[in-house]
């Protein structure tokens, strides 16, 4: 489970005449995400839903609030007061607050997430970036190769596992992106814009793999997407994000159930629903701000 | 014998061969990628009425002869100097003198280089300093360095490690600075440790940057190499040179730099053919 708690991101810029402003990502976003459910996250581009889900994986600490992983505490929040703020640079002096151990590879939530760009590493063939998510997670060394072998046909990458991500076409390394995600067999995956690079085509395969795989293992899957179909048609539940700064607009609960078709009436009527919500926002966008 | 070791043994003779083949086909591949390219059709064609020009010229005497020893000479003056000046402890001396200089210089810019582009602290620490020590010219360092440490093979090892040190220092921490933060942030997620990721996306992300410091710092260091040699020691390419000028043989002249051209373009060939063979996963960006 995935308990968020009044999240809020500013970030502070110094302008070309040396004037400081404040700039508010996230205004305060409380989200529950329970346990094997399939949740979109879903807005315009730059309302801050990736800072957000960075927020939950741990990889920006908030300015105020707290996230709850299974009852662990992700990240502490950013000092408030120059006082506090002092203490904290003297505690992370060394070591900045997202990393981990110094030697022991040791994961401190049980998450996996997949970016946008994949994020797969160039130097490593496919099984060899497999490989090495695997040994990270601490999975013993007899075991890995059967483990890397097993996931790269789960997504079908067989007779690709020897080759570099550059020989790969962008829904090839996407599913590679998916398949160390899974690998590593974590309760929660967390996907920042998975299918926006890829084509419409693949896009589709690509999704309803993801959603036979959610189906088999029932992981907690938490998706951030700027595209209503998908939003729609994935998940249980839609959490709309308004334009900056970033805040939940409204949650849809998508109650149809599966399978699904994409050109059922009831997706349709939701996403309508969703998409006046969208029009909405963009008109009366001033409504927002502060 | 027993079926068994037969296959054994054909087995291991079979790997045997298939090593031997391996380091015969490297070879070659090195050799095709270095000489190759000099080698080549079109670069032939400008390196042969380059070197007719070069031996028609004095020949002919529009250049005077003394003063530009024809390519034929040379060749003669490098035959005797391998013969009557035992020319081969020479480059040996030269090439330890290097090596020395050069394997220091690596143990050391390279783990500092990646230390300061991992850390914030270690950098704000160390950073300035090498900053201000850099800018001094590594020649301006010779006086200083034979009152230090006499004339000899240290201060020869010093300055040469002078000249490669601060290349491998700068361009292995821009290239590990500039490692990109997703790689990190995806490393992290699945729980690298900070050492893991060092060895594992840091250094490999700034592969390319560390070998063209190297290949900065090799060209540096056959600069300090001669100057060091220039200025003490009776042995190396340097003090051939030097030698030569006293005596004013033009034809040694051209011999040690023709030689030390061959040298310094022979190990970034080297530089070149490793980097092809650890960055296999850059071909068909």
């Amino acid at each position: 489970m995935i308990e968020a708690k009044r999240i809020s991101k500013f970030f502070s810029v110094v302008n070309d005449d040396r004037t400081a402003e404040g700039f508010t990502v996230l205004n305060s976003v409380s989200l529950r995400i329970e346990s094997g459910s399939f949740v979109s996250l879903l807005g315009p581009s730059g309302c801050g839903k990736s800072t957000f889900l960075e927020i939950l994986a741990g990889l920006q600490a908030p300015s105020d609030g707290q996230v709850w992983i299974d009852d662990k505490l992700v990240l502490e929040p950013l000092p408030a007061t120059r006082k506090d703020m002092e203490e904290y640079r003297k505690k992370y002096r060394f070591l900045s607050p997202i990393a981990n151990s110094l030697f022991r590879d040791n994961p401190k939530h049980d998450i996996a997430m997949i970016f946008q760009d994949y994020a797969v590493f160039p130097w490593m063939t496919a099984r060899q970036n497999v490989l090495f998510t695997l040994k990270l997670r601490g999975v013993h060394k007899s075991e890995r190769e059967g483990a890397a072998a097993y996931y790269l046909r789960l997504v079908g990458l067989v007779g690709s596992e020897n080759k570099y991500p550059s020989q790969l076409s962008g829904g090839m390394r996407q599913r590679l992106a998916l398949a160390r995600a899974l690998s590593v067999e974590p309760r929660i995956i967390l996907m920042d814009e998975p299918f926006a690079a890829v084509d419409a085509l693949t896009r589709e395969r690509l999704q309803e793999d993801l959603l036979r795989l959610w189906q088999e293992t029932k992981k907690t899957i938490v998706l951030v997407t700027h595209d209503v179909d998908e939003a729609v048609y994935l998940s249980d539940e839609v959490v709309v994000f308004s334009p900056l700064p970033g805040s939940i607009r409204n949650k849809v609960v998508v109650d149809i159930p599966r399978p699904r078709r994409r050109s059922s009436s009831e997706i349709r009527e939701i996403k309508e629903r969703l998409l006046a919500m969208y029009r909405y926002d963009t008109v009366h966008e001033s409504d927002y701000s502060i | 014998m027993s079926v068994d070791s037969i296959i054994r043994d054909s087995a291991t003779s079979r790997r045997g061969l298939r090593w031997w083949n391996l380091l015969v086909r490297e070879l070659e591949v090195f050799l095709r990628a270095s000489f190759g390219s000099v080698f080549s059709r079109e670069f032939l064609t400008v390196l042969i009425p380059l070197l007719i020009l070069w031996e028609a010229l004095p020949r002919l005497g529009i250049v005077p002869r003394t003063l530009v020893p024809p390519p034929s000479a040379v060749v003669m003056t490098f035959r005797d100097m391998v013969v009557d000046l035992n020319m081969l402890e020479h480059v040996t001396s030269s090439a330890i003198r290097f090596g020395a200089g050069f394997l220091l210089a690596l143990i050391t810019a390279f783990p500092i280089g990646v230390l300061m582009g991992w850390n914030l602290f270690i950098r704000k620490h160390a950073l300035p300093l090498f900053q201000i020590l850099a800018p001094v010219p590594p020649p301006a360092w010779v006086p200083i360095t034979i009152i230090l440490f006499g004339v000899g093979l240290p201060m020869q090892i010093f300055l040469i490690f002078l000249g490669v040190f601060y290349p491998i220092l700068f361009n292995t921490y821009q290239g590990i600075k500039e490692t990109d933060p997703r790689y990190l942030a995806s490393a992290r997620v699945f729980g690298a440790s900070e050492f893991t990721l060092i060895t594992r996306v840091y250094i490999w992300h700034a592969l390319g940057s560390v070998i063209m410091g190297i290949k900065i710092g090799i060209a540096l260091g056959l600069i300090m190499l001669v100057i060091s040699e220039m200025y003490g020691g009776r042995s190396g390419i340097g003090w051939l040179l030097l030698e030569a000028k006293e005596y004013f043989q033009i034809d040694r002249m051209v011999v040690c730099m023709v030689l030390l051209g061959f040298i310094g373009w022979f190990l970034i060939e080297v530089m070149k053919y490793i980097e092809l063979k650890l960055a296999v996963w850059r071909i068909g960006r």
